[in-house]
């Protein structure tokens, strides 16, 4: 086996962070977190009332009583007896497709389509969090204790189950609700939060040593502002809210090789005006262009692509004559080294911090960790020299040629920490 | 379908359009073995032919492969005919050769002849057999609806969990609301067919050709009565006349390829298992060896990329190999002897390969039930740990030297869970550690990390 790793150029990896990694997050996994379930029975009961709300509110609006829950006769309700236009395909089965894109669009003409929607995101949020996190509340311990899962994401990232906190929507206001549930072990503890900002963004411009955005980081400006004005040739003052709407969407897609046509969906432009703006974008950034196009070289030449540490994904399918499956694989060759790389980087964080932690004799836990961000439990004694060391070590974990941001907060539940 | 029918039965199987079927149905995930040979193609027809043989016991079968020499004469006579076809998927072609050797293994009759395409092959044997036999059909392709009789049937495989379709002149008349299963050439006539390039007529689709060979019977009725039409599918109608007749006639099965086989020709007899298990070992086939030749067929076969924990001590292993034939030697620790003469092994070796033996899955709840370990290839431990907490505790603390060794290299598979039961047992562990699952992981990222995968390296998934 070890053999077997060499050959795969992955010994240093392996054991430089996947090994030293696991009793950290057995650790962290053993320690748990404490979660406020008298607000999840408080906010159950809120949102059940507002799912009733909701209900009649569509009634009314109806004029029918049917099942919100059930697509086909909502999709009945809204586009045979309301007549609303239907634009969208119809789905295999041959009914109306009720799908959060299908309804999105049409909701500013249509104040009952948003009401579905929030109804829906209600639901969901009540039935796979807030129902669900008290009950996996440990019997013993009385704390909830998630698994992290170290072999599952072909990435390099880390995810979690029981409960998956990837999952935990952010976006949304009733989203972030959920996040307060999360709570210090006690009175003499508080929450810590720990966030690299722009990680994958600032990883490509380091990548592609693309010195037009490396001088906007360097500068520290707002990363999506900054280049709404290179791509539009306006000064950064003179960037409105959509131009750099427009800028985040392409920063963003990048990192998964959107295509014009992607982008004109998610951004409901013309594909012309879309493939004008990649135009731009590429001639701006012209290096970021040349790394991605040296990444897929990379793949058809090695047959996998690698990140910062040597993490390597493999892609067999970059040779496919299939355009369809040859696609897929080019993308990943551009997303891997970026999305790999951002999980190289936090794991090697987690490992310095939990080291460091241990040589200063810390009572404090690390007990979190999803996305790009860690969540501490911290004594309130230590909290200030803690939150110093985890910035500290987030930020010179890996040696990279770009400055990292990491944001911080401490509170007395996760979505004040955060 | 009656047992006693079984002698009669002769089931003709469309070989290419299985394969690709079986190819397209994970060309979104293809399954791969360790060399990164995608086998998705060679796996699906396998499992229809399978199915087919476990399901229904026939006696006669032939699978028939299309020439390989495309030159048929209605590809002669008009070059449009199948010109839209993509060249064959590098995947597929690769994957033909070692399909027929493995319908040859089975000792199934295999027919192939320079010229001519499989569906014509498949309908003249069709036709000259119907008199004494049920002859099925085992195709997805909807075309050969045009040959079902009243002794002839169109045999569709299961897909996605849908069941086997059997059609018969009833099922064919209402599927494409014919008066008989032959004017099934004529819709596709005038459909018109984007695979096979057939062009039809335009502006006449499915729903359209169906309504008028309803009508006028045939395209010839249709073009006769076409002053009875109105508007732009009349002017079709004329103006598209000829390639209507064209596409009818490539849509039109040849019932006369020079071709005899007497009923012995095809007659199943029993596979040769020992060829299947060198294929299927070669191939990786973990999943379908057990299904095919029972559960004590092994993949366990040295390939160059075995994994191996102990190094170059596994290199014998061979296909075949079992607990029956391999030398080995498993203890179980009974006494504080026996403990502290392992304990002192350990030492030596300065390496111990261990695992929990628990409860439950849920590690923080988990209790012991024993533990077992191994220092070298062919030789393992085995402790059982009571129930009783504090007894469990008081038999583990002899092993604290080895786990709190900062020498000491502790290998585990998916180690975590193992660190967390002995933690509720108050045991840390220290010093070097290693994971299987975790190294695993770094070898072959998309891929399972379970010790069963592990155990026979590098097969392909397959169900």
């Amino acid at each position: 086996m070890s053999k077997k790793v060499e050959e795969h150029g992955a010994q240093e990896l392996l054991s430089k962070v996947e090994i030293p990694l696991i009793p950290v997050l057995c650790d962290m996994e053993h320690e748990g977190v404490a979660l406020d379930t008298a607000f999840l029975q408080d906010l159950s009961r809120e949102m059940n009332t507002e799912l009733e709300n909701i209900q009649k509110s569509v009634f009314n609006t109806t004029g029918v009583e049917f099942n919100i829950d059930s697509p086909k006769q909502l999709g009945t309700v809204l586009f045979d007896t309301m007549k609303i236009p239907y634009k969208g395909k119809k789905t295999k089965s041959g009914q109306y497709s009720t799908s959060e894109d299908v309804l999105s669009k049409i909701a500013s003409d249509y104040p009952i389509a948003r009401e579905v929607l929030n109804y829906r995101e209600t639901k969901k949020l009540k039935s796979t969090y807030v129902d669900a996190l008290p009950a996996l509340v440990n019997k013993e311990t009385g704390r909830l204790h998630t698994t992290f899962n170290q072999t599952t994401a072909a990435t390099g990232r880390l995810s979690s189950n029981t409960p998956n906190l990837q999952n935990i929507p952010i976006r949304t206001e009733k989203g972030r609700q959920v996040r307060k549930a999360f709570i210090p072990r006690d009175a003499d503890h508080v929450l810590l939060s720990a966030d690299y900002s722009q990680i994958e963004l600032r990883i490509i411009a380091a990548l592609s040593k693309e010195a037009n955005m490396l001088e906007d980081f360097q500068k520290g400006l707002d990363i999506h502002s900054a280049t709404a004005a290179r791509v539009f040739g306006v000064k950064e003052d003179q960037v409105t809210r959509e131009m750099r709407g427009k800028a985040k969407a392409v920063n963003f897609g990048l990192i998964y090789g959107q295509s014009a046509f992607g982008l004109s969906q998610q951004l409901q432009i013309s594909r012309s005006e879309a493939a004008d703006i990649i135009k731009s974008y590429f001639e701006k950034y012209s290096s970021i262009k040349q790394y991605m196009d040296n990444n897929i070289q990379f793949a058809k030449d090695n047959g996998y692509v690698e990140t910062i540490l040597g993490r390597r994904r493999y892609l067999p399918d970059i040779h496919s004559k299939n355009h369809t499956v040859r696609g897929f694989a080019e993308r990943n060759a551009i997303n891997a080294p970026i999305q790999g790389s951002a999980a190289d980087m936090i794991k090697m964080a987690m490992i310095d911090v939990y080291r460091a932690m241990h040589e200063k004799g810390f009572k404090s836990k690390m007990t979190l960790q999803v996305h790009d961000e860690l969540v501490f439990d911290a004594l309130k004694d230590e909290v200030d020299d803690l939150q110093k060391l985890v910035v500290d070590k987030m930020q010179s974990a890996v040696e990279i040629n770009v400055p990292i941001v990491v944001e911080s907060g401490i509170g007395n539940n996760w979505l004040e920490a955060h | 379908m009656k047992k006693e029918d079984n002698d009669n039965r002769l089931f003709l199987l469309d070989a290419f359009a299985l394969i690709y079927r079986g190819y397209y149905a994970f060309i979104n995930n293809p399954l791969r073995n360790s060399r990164g040979q995608n086998v998705s193609a060679i796996v699906g027809f396998i499992n229809t032919l399978y199915d087919l043989l476990s399901n229904e016991k026939p006696s006669h079968l032939a699978v028939v492969f299309d020439s390989s020499d495309d030159t048929t004469d209605r590809k002669k006579e008009h070059d449009f005919y199948k010109a839209n076809r993509e060249k064959m998927p590098e995947d597929i072609a690769y994957a033909i050769p070692i399909i027929k050797e493995i319908i040859d293994a089975f000792n199934i009759p295999r027919l192939e002849l320079e010229g001519f395409e499989a569906d014509d092959i498949i309908g003249t044997i069709a036709k000259k057999k119907e008199k004494d036999h049920k002859v099925y059909m085992v195709t997805p392709d909807k075309d050969f609806a045009q040959l079902v009789s009243s002794n002839i049937f169109m045999y569709k495989p299961s897909r996605q969990g849908k069941g086997v379709e059997i059609l018969g002149v009833d099922e064919v008349k209402k599927k494409w609301d014919v008066d008989q299963p032959e004017q099934v050439i004529d819709i596709l006539g005038l459909w018109g067919d984007s695979v096979d390039n057939i062009p039809g007529i335009p502006g006449i689709g499915e729903k359209t050709a169906k309504k008028l060979v309803k009508q006028y019977g045939s395209v010839e009725g249709l073009i006769e009565n076409a002053e009875k039409l109105s508007g732009k599918q009349k002017e079709n109608v004329i103006q598209f006349s000829e390639q209507g007749l064209i596409s009818k006639k490539l849509a039109t099965i040849i019932l006369d390829v020079p071709v005899d086989v007497s009923d012995d020709d095809l007659v199943v007899s029993e596979p040769d298992k020992e060829k299947l298990r060198e294929i299927f070992a070669k191939l990786e086939f973990r999943n379908i060896g057990k299904k095919i030749l029972g559960d004590d067929y092994s993949a366990n076969v040295k390939t160059e990329g075995q994994i191996d924990i102990f190094g170059s001590q596994t290199d014998e292993i061979q296909a075949g190999k079992d607990l029956n034939n391999t030398d080995h030697n498993y203890h179980i620790l009974n006494s504080k002897e026996d403990i502290s003469k392992f304990i002192a092994d350990v030492h030596t070796a300065g390496v111990v390969a261990f695992d929990t033996e628990t409860s439950g899955l849920d590690p923080i709840t988990a209790t012991l039930v024993g533990m077992s370990f191994c220092i070298k290839a062919g030789s393992a431990y085995y402790i059982h740990l009571s129930e009783v907490h504090d007894e469990a505790c008081k038999t583990l603390d002899a092993f604290r030297e080895i786990f709190e060794d900062k020498k000491i290299l502790k290998i585990g598979q998916d180690i975590k869970f193992d660190m967390h039961v002995l933690k509720n047992y108050k045991l840390e562990i220290d010093g070097p550690i290693f994971d299987t699952m975790v190294a695993h992981y770094l070898v072959e990222p998309e891929k399972r990390h379970t010790l069963e995968y592990l155990s026979e390296p590098f097969s392909a998934t397959l169900q």
